[in-house]
């Protein structure tokens, strides 16, 4: 006699990537709209996955929607490689989709970061694929999310310049720290996710497609490649990188790269490079490819950052 | 495969070891005992979890420790990966086979009060007899009643809707598959009501609570009156997917609430309903969330009166979630920010002297 069991279909614990098909269908519908409409936040449904939401889950989902056998998959939390959370990520994603995985930005198909963009210029072909905890660049104007949507429809930034020119008005100086919000193709503004100021730049006419998701705020957006991406800055005062200069990494030695700041006993502090996979290639005296900002520290893309200008007042 | 592996991974594995090693062995009769004896602690994890699985969420508790947040994110990240194979058919209040149902509007009501399994009118004092082993052997067993309950109660509503007191309400026939769904769907605002009633649903009962008790306590406009709560078991009624015959796939612990105030839709004198309910039994979650549900329609400025501050902060995965996202390291977003506050201090402050301008403060886009 046949019985139910012999009818069933095998038991299947996940699908391959984690997420089934139908989630993963509508994360690329998602994704090719975002690509064709800059800068625009898409909404999506954003499935829960088994990491906790706000620890990447959105990045998450467009990684696995992405990845495949052939992928070659580098995650980064701060730069790092080895940093807990993306070590963790890390071995989800590679557990999912046996997808290999390295620390070499230059050979990475899906590069998925937390709060950096590596300093080794991106090529045509990869994937950045940014974290974000807070996809609204006008929380701060309003936390409303509706309101802002209405805001982004008419592209009624004022309120954005405002808080600019309060800035100048009390500090004589834009005092906007990580996420800076940023003009993309001339249309939408965007909050870049919480990557420094440093790492703002490197969105402008990128060779690499950049991918930003938040899984928890459901909304994912991106800059594909060859894209005007320019900070909000007055013509007379332009935007500022953080000032790292003389910083020298205590490792490498290099300069003119994002450093991290370790506070020392004596009150002094030592600095070291942020981007970790960078760091390793030169302690490991290995060929590195070009980076978005020479040892000089000026930036590849000619005339782009501006020397500082301080309103008098 | 070259596999990139470093300090991290071998201190995360190190350290999920030393939370199994704190909680020791798992057995199938642990997670057994969780089901039986903990029933509503199940339930608060499966309605949050919105999945009615009360094995999983026996397994869930006994493997995250009792951690709620955590047990609801594993029964949730399960669920996001199971196909909904089939809609069951909507559950009636009439037809549930209902256990307790009291309405705080009437003294008495058609059907009468049933006030079924509570601790509501217990004295709330530690059973120390039983920590000594010296409580009676015997499992409480219920006294038989003289006449069995009716198995089902007609809805209070039903009541004022006959007397005018409410609006009626002409069903809205929809296919299943066509009901918004809050777990597949982009949310947005204004949200369709299934979405309203299913973010409830499956809302943190903390949150709920705090939301709808500042509503209560006079932030908010209305006062609630208990119109019917009522706990029950609801069929899971399926149709065969050939004969299309009508079946039961089991029954499963449901629970409404309505609220009832003063004041009829645009203005007409009348009453108005709020509604809540939920997998699994949670009253003070469902009065909270009834309450809401007529909050969120008022004009009034007070957060618990707009859908989206209701419905974005008491989802529990996510605001626990971010909540502990910040034992993330912060340190780039930090230096960025030092950076800005170091030029802010260099161009208003010397070094040894007092500050000769003092800068007014002003808002930062938070990272």
């Amino acid at each position: 006699m046949t019985t139910l069991s012999d009818l069933a279909q095998p038991r299947q614990d996940y699908s391959y990537g984690f997420m089934d098909a139908y989630a993963k269908r509508e994360l690329r519908r998602r994704i090719l709209k975002a690509i064709a409409i800059p800068g625009y936040q898409v909404p999506y449904a954003s499935r829960e996955l088994p990491i906790a939401r706000g620890w990447g889950t959105g990045g998450l989902q467009v990684t696995l929607s992405l990845v495949g056998p052939e992928s070659v998959v580098k995650v980064i939390d701060q730069g790092a490689d080895d940093s807990v959370n993306a070590a963790n990520l890390r071995r989800f994603i590679t557990r999912m989709s046996g997808a290999e995985t390295t620390t070499d930005t230059l050979k990475a198909t899906i590069l998925q970061s937390r709060h950096r963009i590596p300093e080794e210029v991106m090529q045509e072909g990869q994937a950045l694929v940014l974290q974000v905890p807070d996809p609204e660049p006008l929380r701060g104007v309003t936390a409303d999310m509706s309101k802002a949507h209405q805001l982004h429809a008419d592209s009624d930034y004022g309120q954005m310049w405002l808080l600019l020119y309060e800035q100048l008005v009390r500090y004589r100086q834009y005092i906007q720290g990580a996420s800076y919000p940023s003009l993309v193709n001339g249309l939408y503004i965007i909050s870049p996710s919480p990557i420094p100021r440093w790492d703002t730049p490197k969105l402008h006419q990128a060779a690499h497609l950049t991918l930003l998701s938040a899984g928890r705020e459901k909304r994912l957006y991106a800059v594909p490649p060859y894209t005007d991406v320019y900070p909000l800055e007055f013509s007379d005062v332009p935007f500022q990188v953080e000032d790292q200069q003389g910083w020298v990494c205590k490792t490498t030695g290099v300069q003119n790269k994002f450093m991290n700041e370790l506070p020392q006993e004596d009150g002094t502090s030592q600095y070291e490079l942020s981007d970790s996979g960078y760091a390793e290639k030169l302690v490991k005296n290995e060929a590195v490819g070009a980076t978005y900002y020479d040892d000089q520290g000026d930036f590849y893309y000619d005339g782009y950052l501006k020397p500082p200008v301080q309103p008098s007042l | 495969m070259y596999v990139a592996a470093r300090g991290g991974e071998d201190a995360i594995q190190h350290a999920e070891l030393f939370y199994q090693a704190m909680l020791g062995k798992l057995t199938p009769e642990a997670v057994k005992l969780i089901q039986q004896q903990l029933p509503f602690l199940l339930d608060k994890v499966m309605g949050e979890g919105s999945l009615y699985a009360p094995d999983l969420a026996a397994l869930a508790l006994a493997q995250t420790g009792g951690d709620l947040y955590e047990a609801v994110l594993l029964l949730r990240a399960y669920r996001s990966t199971q196909p909904r194979i089939a809609y069951a058919e909507p559950v009636s209040a009439n037809e549930v086979l209902t256990v307790r149902r009291i309405s705080a509007a009437f003294k008495d009501i058609p059907g009468g009060q049933v006030l079924g399994p509570t601790l509501d009118y217990s004295h709330r004092l530690l059973r120390l007899d039983i920590l000594d082993g010296i409580a009676e052997d015997e499992v409480p067993v219920a006294p038989e009643a003289e006449n069995p309950a009716p198995p089902t109660y007609p809805a209070v509503a039903d009541w004022q809707r006959s007397q005018g007191l409410l609006p009626t309400i002409e069903p809205d026939p929809i296919e299943p598959v066509s009901i918004p769904d809050v777990t597949t769907d982009a949310v947005l605002f204004p949200a369709p009501r299934a979405h309203r009633l299913q973010a409830l649903a499956r809302a943190d009962t903390g949150g709920v609570l705090a939301l709808g008790y500042a509503s209560m306590r006079g932030y908010g406009l209305i006062h609630p009156t208990v119109n019917e709560l009522r706990l029950g078991y609801a069929e899971v009624e399926l149709k065969h997917p050939v004969t299309g015959a009508a079946f039961s796939a089991g029954r499963v612990r449901v629970s409404q609430a309505e609220v009832i105030t003063s004041g009829g839709e645009n203005g007409k004198a009348g009453y108005q309903l709020g509604f809540a309910a939920t997998m699994g039994w949670n009253e003070v979650k469902l009065i909270a969330a009834s309450t809401l549900d007529m909050e969120m329609n008022s004009q009034e400025p007070h957060p618990a009166h707009s859908e989206e501050f209701v419905m974005y902060h008491t989802e529990p995965v996510e605001a626990s979630g971010f909540c502990i996202h910040f034992k993330l390291p912060h340190y780039v977003t930090f230096a960025s920010s030092m950076d800005s506050v170091r030029k802010v201090i260099a161009t208003f402050y010397s070094k040894d002297e007092k500050p000769n301008q003092q800068p007014e403060t002003a808002t930062e886009v938070q990272p």
